[in-house]
């Protein structure tokens, strides 16, 4: 079990497989917030849903238009079960508050090197910690 | 972070899930951004209006807003929508947009926010005071609140700007603090600045160059309000620049000193001549003149007029003029726009070139003397623009 420090922006504890983004997301013009799914096709995942995943990716970018996608997600049915970022901005940290889906940033490490597609996540805000069953 | 009673309260739930909701996502922006505590503002611009850019997903938020009846508790305005709200026809606007549109404003209305649809809400009435603390969202408004009244905003998105519209409450950091607003690279301007563009090109260059670091121009001779608006609105486009400075014209350059700015730059004759060359794109004719990019002013339409004196517009393109609605309802204004009319050109209110989807179904070759507008329009790569002064597109299009 490998643990790593984070910290957290909005609070919960869960645990599934992640999904790893390799470069920023867009939320807007990226995901499709009925189906959930990766639209943008410059992402290796394209196509791919984001949908009770563990969503990782290294920042957010975009229009802030893209919070309300987020929240779409939620109503939708098609929501991650948590984010991690190594830096969430204002688009993110907003769209997760209003669907309350828990998000942690800042890893002592960068998440694109510890954790992988399909690796199992477990997080514990609680405790800052997010963890990986080796 | 330090909160009030009465923001702890709110926060809490006691006025409803809604403000709850919205006190945590400013909250939890501000922790992010290390604050100390929230402040108060004096009023909120919101962008996020366009159905062409906000979509579908804006529906289900404005459901969670509503179920609590929830109204704005300080001056709160909107960005520019997709259409004109009275001629959308005539602009190509579809049925199907207009009613999703007309739905969005509907929404926004009941929660007691006015639909100015401008980009420019200082041009009508509505220009902050300095140290006025703000929420305002549309890029340009924020750069020219900041520096062209000395007013303080960040840059907003749609979601936070609402929420701080909802709840009166900013949180303290960045432009909001003194010590963020010290520019760090003087531009020493060498260049000739005659007209709107070479302002427009002005900002476009700075902000692709320098991103969001605050510059300190000198040797501006000139900076009229719609002057700064067209260096506003491009310098917040290219990069993500929130606030200049200009010798002796803008309100906090005299308080800085300029031998403590450690980087220091020339903008020269090539560097504006780059911009123009990057934005002399078409090939064949031009099938669209676009103005308005920021929204007109009444000394704008009478400049567009003294340009077009004794002529008419060409058969074989169309001309576009962006303004506000109160602008265009002026005594003056009407005047002046109905004489534009008679000369062929239309002039549309509450939209843009850069927020209708009518732009880019129905013209492929735009030109315009914003910055801005050319760089958003060609964007996704099946536009062409070319950049030019006001009097040459004019001069091109008249016969």
């Amino acid at each position: 079990m490998k643990e790593v420090l984070i910290r957290s922006i909005v609070d919960g504890s869960v645990e599934g497989p992640a999904l790893v983004s390799p470069i920023p997301i867009s939320f807007f013009g990226g995901i499709n917030p009925k189906t959930g799914k990766i639209i943008d096709s410059e992402n290796p995942l394209y196509g791919q849903s984001i949908a009770d995943k563990i969503f990782v990716f290294p920042k957010g970018k975009g229009s802030t238009v893209g919070s309300y996608i987020i929240y779409g997600l939620r109503v939708n049915g098609v929501a991650p079960l948590a984010f991690i970022a190594n830096i969430a901005e204002t688009i993110v940290i907003a769209g997760a508050i209003l669907a309350e889906i828990p998000l942690v940033d800042q890893p002592e490490e960068d998440v694109l090197s510890f954790i992988k597609t399909d690796d199992y996540i477990k997080l514990n805000t609680q405790k800052r910690i997010i963890s990986k069953k080796e | 972070m330090y909160l009030t009673k009465n923001q702890e309260m709110l926060l809490a739930g006691e006025k409803g899930n809604a403000i709850a909701k919205m006190m945590n996502l400013i909250i939890k922006i501000g922790e992010v951004n290390n604050a100390d505590k929230l402040i108060q503002i004096k009023s909120a611009q919101i962008a996020g209006v366009s159905y062409h850019t906000v979509g579908d997903a804006i529906f289900s938020f404005f459901e969670l807003l509503s179920s609590d009846k929830v109204m704005v508790r300080v001056p709160s305005w909107l960005n520019p929508a997709g259409m004109d709200r009275l001629r959308w026809k005539e602009m190509g606007v579809k049925t199907t947009f207009a009613e999703k549109q007309f739905e969005i404003l509907k929404h926004y209305e009941e929660m007691g926010i006015e639909t100015t649809l401008t980009c420019t809400p200082y041009l009508i009435g509505l220009a902050p005071s300095f140290g006025d603390h703000l929420a305002w969202s549309e890029s340009s408004a924020v750069s020219m609140a900041n520096s062209f009244f000395g007013a303080r905003t960040n840059r907003e998105g749609g979601p936070s700007s609402l929420a701080s519209a909802i709840t009166g409450f900013t949180a303290n950091y960045g432009m909001h603090k003194e010590e963020n607003r010290l520019p760090e690279t003087f531009v020493k301007v060498k260049a000739e600045i005659n007209t709107l563009s070479d302002f427009s090109a002005l900002g476009y260059w700075y902000g692709e160059m320098f991103g969001d670091s605050i510059p300190f121009f000198s040797n501006l001779r000139s900076f009229s309000i719609d002057e700064a608006k067209m260096l506003s609105s491009a310098i917040a486009a290219s990069g993500s620049v929130p606030l200049f400075h200009v010798e002796t014209k803008t309100p906090e350059a005299k308080n800085i000193k300029i031998t403590e700015i450690e980087n220091k730059i020339i903008y020269t004759e090539e560097d504006k001549e780059k911009v123009y060359k990057h934005f002399n794109q078409i090939k064949d004719h031009a099938d669209l003149v676009a103005v308005g990019c920021p929204h007109t002013s009444l000394t704008d339409l009478q400049l567009i007029d003294e340009y077009t004196q004794n002529a008419n517009i060409k058969e074989n393109i169309e001309v576009w003029i962006f303004t506000s609605k109160l602008i265009s309802q002026n005594e003056k204004a009407s005047r002046i726009i109905h004489e534009l009319e008679e000369k062929g050109m239309k002039i549309f209110t509450d939209t843009c070139m850069v927020v209708s989807p009518a732009i880019s179904d129905k013209f492929k070759n735009i030109l315009t003397n914003s910055a801005k507008a050319a760089f958003y329009l060609t964007r996704d790569g099946t536009i062409n623009v070319n950049l030019l002064s006001l009097n040459e597109i004019l001069e091109s299009v008249v016969q």
